[in-house]
């Protein structure tokens, strides 16, 4: 292979191979540096989280983003009461944000009419309309039930707060308490897993 | 060419195989992209899942195999037959062979567009074939690699011409990654298991999967492009030497990038990192074949007006630069949060099979015919109107998944200002929100998919114009002892080679070695690569008289290929494989499926679920917030094969199990649309009405437990009576909520492997399982360095 230096022309060299021939020119620099910045950012990058210890792992920064999580909802549930859900399903605007939640989410199995049946057929859900509750009779358990789901979840609902976040689980109950008013006679269901428990 | 008296030869061109390939290409490009439009379409109207064979888990693995191994792998071998022939002056090794090699290809593609609409598959992508496939693509490659190696060994032009660099390292590293990828063992004609599980499995098929589209559509296609681009500008190739960089960085880097499909998964992150810094230091290699493409036009652009060939070559090789772009972009681990699982994804493959491969088929097809036929091309206009007919529907269709992907990632991953909830809690609206793209993506693949069609008539009646012509030449015969003497020594003991080997033992040492020692590894690496370019510097005429030695001898040239493409794979996947085991998970590990729910994975994957469903919540707040607590390592380790999926039209699955009661599944399989309002999912009546299959069970646990799944021991009678047992359970559920089925329907399976996606033990409560036999003991090694990292006590 001959060299060429930067100012003469480019070399072609001799051979031929079926008529296709070739020049031998010099590696454009650009291309070159390209390719060197990346070299260097691995050996760097490689160097800083793992030699130095710069940087938090996954499972770190995820840890510390549920603790956060975790810290707001609690600060949130201590200001929770019976009549302050019961108050906020008078208020129009929450109940309509809870209303559009419940018509995406939750019709599937409950109705959008919350009976629970759609054109005669029995949804997986249980009806919400009427007076008789399966886990609770008061706000703050039907929060519990919506946040974390039923006690076995294959039999019944999955938990909501993950996805959903705190607030649209207290959105979606003041949207469900918005059909029933404050001091209904609520009974416990006979299969209710709180009797059995001897909670009430 | 040594002596004067040398023996003058006229030997006649295979050319008529050429035509057979090319002519292949094109029709099973037609089907391939007529599929493609179909399965677009289904996403759009789920009522366009007619029947269960024409349903889009079926049809989407048909829709891959064909663009890939019929279109692209007939357009590759009309291609190399062709210039390889003309580059080694000398007709193909065998007749016998050749022919061998056409007839067989095609009957393999036929019987893959069967099997795979009827559900036979092996679930991971672009390896979904059935095992007796397998078997027979493999017998066809070495066929194909035999007649190959034996043309090169009988050639009558001393060096290697670029573009034979380039088969070479396809031929080899498609057997190495096929075979890998394909070890299983079989439980019935139809049905196998992998050998590998969880991790490993996902870590060896994209491996495989990352590693078909750099060695099946990218370094063939760069041969193609060397040996044609300059025969039709009629220019010199602008440089040897970056043809010499550009080929050893691109099959050496390329093996490396495989793990950055699995990017914030529970993958180690050591191999995440590599991949992802692997695929930004390819980005140069891949761009330096776009420079010797496009570069080689330099005082020929003129030709771009008038020459339909000139305008595909370069479309196509412009598209390729802005794909190898993309893709490095693509793996930084921030950008493939947003982009993974979603249609940006899709856009770019499309942009890389339309464009790259697609346009260079263009090209050479439009360059081939009338040379094969000895004829003029049909209609020029009609050939440019294939051209911008095709350019517009890529960009269509490419613009259309930019937008759809990086708006249904945005959304996905939004959370509200605080961070404490996802912006968009239901998945559906965000599939809601790019249905428009997914019309526009119908579109423009079908705008490409008319251009074909004008392609396959304007060749065909040019091939009626002419008559079918095999050229015949006078070579010259070389003596054999003048080339392909090189001995192993020479090979490998030059400069060149040992400093290569020596810079890259180091580096491994850096990345394998404790504390302290990595470190020093490094600064030795460092100093030794200083020493090789000092040393490369002063003597690099004798560097390359031994290259210009190499490129007269196949075999070592061969030799030192293989070696280049094996390394990656062996320092990534040996030490995963090794490792993955039971007894080295930390926290949790993957509840055994009992036999019903084993059946109902099975039908999950013929289903072909795992192409919309993925099983792997990443390591992501958003995902974890959506989907629950991220995936472990453990929790898949009996997943053979993985499901980890690379797609989301759909939700993850990875925490389904006891999410929702049996009847909402039911009902969903049943018509998605009664429980997931704007759900695109076909519906599956079929599974209510077809009985698992439990004559085949038996044997398909005896293979999970010689697989190391630590099955209790059971008798088929047991086996078949446990599977029964637990559908009845479900159905006794199932009626609770007025909903009838029949135990041994498939519908009851898959619920009940649903219902266990996501449960595993603690190893503590499995103790037991440690000690079990087949379990292998515990091998050091690094399996995930992140805990010699300082401050890494996590």
């Amino acid at each position: 292979m001959s060299q060429n230096s930067p100012d003469t022309e480019p070399v072609l060299r001799p051979h031929e191979y079926d008529g296709i021939q070739e020049y031998d020119q010099k590696l454009p620099n650009w291309w070159l540096f390209s390719w060197y910045i990346m070299m260097v950012a691995f050996v760097v990058c490689w160097v800083v989280y793992y030699q130095v210890g710069i940087g938090m792992s996954d499972e770190k920064e995820i840890a510390t983003a549920m603790a956060k999580i975790a810290d707001y909802q609690k600060k949130e549930l201590e200001q929770i009461s019976d009549d302050k859900l019961w108050a906020m399903s008078k208020d129009a605007k929450i109940v309509a944000a809870g209303s559009a939640t419940y018509q995406t989410t939750c019709v599937a199995c409950h109705a959008p009419d919350m009976t629970a049946m759609l054109a005669g057929a029995k949804l997986p859900g249980l009806p919400l309309s009427d007076q008789e509750w399966k886990h609770g009779n008061n706000p703050t358990q039907l929060l519990t039930i919506i946040r974390k789901g039923a006690p076995d979840v294959t039999k019944g609902m999955p938990p909501w707060e993950p996805q959903l976040g705190l607030q649209r689980v207290v959105e979606v109950l003041a949207y469900v308490l918005s059909k029933h008013s404050q001091g209904e006679p609520f009974t416990l269901a006979v299969d209710s897993p709180l009797k059995k428990a001897g909670v009430q | 060419m040594t002596t004067s008296a040398a023996a003058k030869q006229t030997i006649e061109f295979n050319d008529k195989v050429v035509r057979q390939f090319m002519w292949a290409s094109i029709i099973w490009g037609l089907v391939g992209m007529l599929v493609g439009v179909l399965i677009a379409a289904q996403l759009n109207f789920h009522e366009l899942n007619l029947t269960s064979w024409l349903s889009f888990g079926r049809l989407r693995p048909l829709h891959t195999n064909a663009v890939i191994f019929a279109f692209v792998g007939n357009m590759m071998f009309a291609g190399i037959y062709y210039s390889t022939q003309r580059l080694c002056k000398v007709r193909m090794g065998s007749d016998l062979l050749s022919n061998i090699h056409f007839w067989g290809w095609q009957m393999i593609i036929v019987s893959a567009a069967i099997t795979l609409p009827l559900g036979f598959t092996r679930g991971q992508e672009y390896a979904e074939l059935i095992w007796p496939i397998d078997i027979a693509v493999a017998l066809i490659w070495v066929v194909f690699a035999v007649n190959f190696f034996w043309t090169l060994a009988k050639r009558n032009e001393p060096s290697l011409y670029v573009a034979l660099w380039f088969y070479i390292a396809t031929i080899i590293t498609v057997a190495m990654l096929y075979i890998v990828n394909h070890l299983s063992i079989p439980t019935s004609w139809t049905h196998s298991y992998t050998i590998f599980s969880g991790v490993q499995n996902a870590l060896v098929q994209w491996w495989y999967g990352h590693n078909a589209v750099a060695f099946f559509l990218t370094t063939p296609i760069l041969g193609i492009m060397y040996y044609f681009l300059p025969k039709a500008v009629e220019r010199p190739v602008y440089s040897y030497r970056l043809s010499i960089v550009h080929f050893w960085s691109l099959v050496f880097i390329y093996i490396w990038a495989g793990p950055h499909h699995l990017l914030n998964t529970s993958l180690p992150k050591w191999l995440q990192m590599l991949g992802m810094f692997f695929s930004l230091m390819l980005w140069a290699p891949s761009w330096g074949g776009m420079l010797n493409g496009l570069l080689t036009l330099r005082g020929a652009w003129d030709k771009l007006r008038t020459d339909p060939v000139v305008k595909f070559f370069v479309a196509a090789v412009t598209f390729y630069g802005m794909c190898t772009f993309e893709g490095p972009l693509l793996s930084i681990r921030a950008v493939n949060a947003l982009s993974h699982y979603s249609d940006w994804t899709i856009g770019h493959v499309h942009s890389g099979a339309l464009g790259w491969n697609g346009m260079m088929a263009a090209g050479l097809f439009y360059w081939l015919t009338p040379r094969l036929y000895g004829t003029k091309l049909y209609s020029v206009p009609m050939a440019n109107f294939h051209f911008w007919i095709s350019v517009f529907g890529i960009l269509l269709y490419v613009a259309a998944m930019w937008v759809s992907g990086i708006m249904q990632g945005l959304m996905l991953n939004s959370t509200n200002a605080a961070g404490t909830a996802l912006t968009y809690p239901n998945f559906l609206e965000t599939l809601t929100a790019i249905r428009p793209m997914m019309g526009f993506r119908v579109i423009g693949g079908a705008l490409y998919l008319v251009g074909m069609g004008l392609m396959l008539v304007n060749l065909w009646l040019t091939a009626r114009s002419g008559k079918a012509v095999n050229e015949t030449r006078e070579v010259t015969v070389i003596q054999r002892n003048s080339v392909d003497t090189m001995g192993l020594k020479t090979t490998f003991l030059a400069d060149p080679v040992t400093y290569f080997f020596g810079g890259l033992f180091l580096l491994m040492g850096w990345i394998f070695l404790p504390k302290g020692a990595d470190i020093t590894a490094l600064i030795c690496s460092l100093i030794f690569g200083g020493i090789a370019v000092k040393k490369f510097a002063g003597s690099h005429a004798s560097w390359s008289q031994w290259y210009d030695r190499l490129l007269e001898n196949w075999l070592p040239f061969t030799l030192l290929t293989f070696v280049a493409v094996a390394l990656g794979g062996l320092i990534q996947i040996v030490p995963t494989v090794m490792v993955n085991r039971a007894k080295n998970m930390e926290d949790r590990i993957q509840q055994v499926y009992t036999p019903l729910e084993l059946t109902g994975r099975d039908i999950y994957v013929s289903e072909g679920c795992y192409n919309c469903h993925s099983q792997m919540i990443r390591t992501m707040l958003p995902d974890v917030l959506r989907y629950g607590d991220y995936s472990r390592m453990g929790e898949s380790i009996y997943d053979h094969p993985f499901q980890w999926g690379s797609k989301r039209t759909g939700p993850d699955l990875a925490r389904e199990g006891g999410k929702y009661p049996h009847s909402w599944h039911f009902n969903h399989m049943k018509d998605p649309r009664s429980t997931s309002i704007g759900s695109n999912m076909p519906s599956y009546p079929h599974l209510f009405t077809q009985k698992f299959d439990q004559k085949t069970l038996p044997k398909k646990i005896a293979t999970m437990v010689t697989l190391g799944v630590p099955y209790p021991a059971m008798t088929d009678v047991e086996i078949k009576e446990d599977a029964i047992k637990q559908g009845i359970e479900i159905v006794n559920r199932l009626k609770e909520d007025n909903l009838s089925a029949s135990p041994d329907t498939k519908i009851v399976a898959i619920i009940a492997y649903l219902q266990k996606l996501g449960k595993y033990d603690t190893p503590e409560v499995e103790d037991k399982l440690k000690t079990t036999p087949g379990i292998p003991t515990l091998i050091p090694g690094p399996g995930n360095p992140d805990k010699n990292r300082p401050g890494g006590t996590e």
